[in-house]
């Protein structure tokens, strides 16, 4: 399993190189900053023989280069051919359903869960 | 003082709540204090909400608050990231920010000192940002962002400002009283409380 935590934030790629699990808050100061997780995204992208899920049900706050990096993601998803991406969210934690759509408008065949 | 004024700035009336706090900007480097962005804009998001009417079923209060109090956080968040940011440090001009809460809207500002030439850049991105649908300058950016390896991200947190949660922004240049070369911007987001989901003053 793949970790990356920081002060505030914990990030772990499972054993399946699809899922990745976010916990807390992101906001680190760039793209520079967000560089390490963005790759530990693109992992997901090498061998996906399944969908790809990232859980950002406990990701309580996300700053707009945190939303800038998962754009990045979102982009490079899209722009391979048959990737099934899913992102699970909560309707406790606002953000999510204020912002991810903007995702869906980059990629329209993502499916955002909220719960 | 010469002054100009773009966008809606919102009132400062100092007749609702309010609370600033200012910052000295030359006293630590921006990465060791970056972490204090965030204590500052948590610290406005949960002071903002005691002065919240409370109405309704205690469920819906608590969700009205968590939504009042997640939007000034994350817009706060921002503003105080991009005066950080895009402090000119030569100048000492300290680093504020400020919030009002009147009966139908809160307006968060942040002011930073920037070089006159630099303003006039920020002027026209001001501009730009307020002639155009932010939600399309939204996907535009992120679009144009995956293309580059630079820094980028670029007016995406103004862009979200708008976009996600139905804030209007306002922008005002004051010149220095005694260095013409230098202004004080500040930029501000006035979020109308009909704007947040199940909540209304």
């Amino acid at each position: 399993m793949k970790h990356i935590n920081g002060e505030s934030f914990d990030i772990r790629l499972e054993e399946d190189n699809s899922t990745v699990c976010f916990k807390g808050a992101l906001r680190l100061s760039g793209m520079e900053d967000y560089a390490p997780i963005l790759d530990l995204l693109k992992e997901t992208l090498i061998h996906p023989d399944a969908s790809i899920v990232l859980d950002l049900r406990e990701l309580d706050f996300l700053n707009s280069s945190g939303i800038t990096m998962f754009s990045r993601f979102v982009i490079e998803a899209r722009d391979r051919a048959g990737i099934d991406l899913r992102f699970l969210a909560s309707e406790a934690v606002p953000w999510h359903a204020r912002s991810l759509k903007n995702l869906q408008r980059l990629m329209p065949s993502l499916s955002i869960c909220l719960t | 003082m010469i002054s100009q004024t773009l966008g809606n700035c919102g009132e400062r009336s100092g007749e609702g709540e309010y609370l600033t706090l200012a910052f000295s900007p030359l006293s630590a480097p921006l990465r060791s204090r970056w972490r204090n962005n965030g204590l500052s804009a948590d610290f406005l998001g949960d002071y903002v909400i005691t002065f919240l009417p409370t109405e309704g079923s205690v469920a819906a209060a608590g969700s009205r608050q968590n939504e009042i109090r997640h939007a000034v956080t994350y817009i706060a968040n921002e503003l105080l990231e991009n005066a950080m940011k895009f402090h000119e440090r030569n100048f000492d001009i300290p680093i504020g920010i400020h919030l009002e809460l009147t009966s139908d809207h809160i307006t968060v500002s942040a002011s930073n000192g920037i070089a006159v030439v630099q303003a006039e850049r920020y002027k026209e991105f001001a501009e730009h940002l307020l002639e155009g649908d932010a939600g399309d300058l939204l996907m535009r950016q992120q679009e144009a962002n995956a293309k580059c390896d630079g820094p980028g991200a670029s007016g995406v947190g103004l862009l979200t400002m708008i976009s996600d949660y139905g804030a209007q922004l306002g922008w005002r240049f004051d010149v220095h009283p005694a260095q013409s070369e230098i202004m004080t911007v500040t930029t501000s987001a006035v979020l109308p409380l009909e704007s947040v989901p199940g909540a209304s003053a």
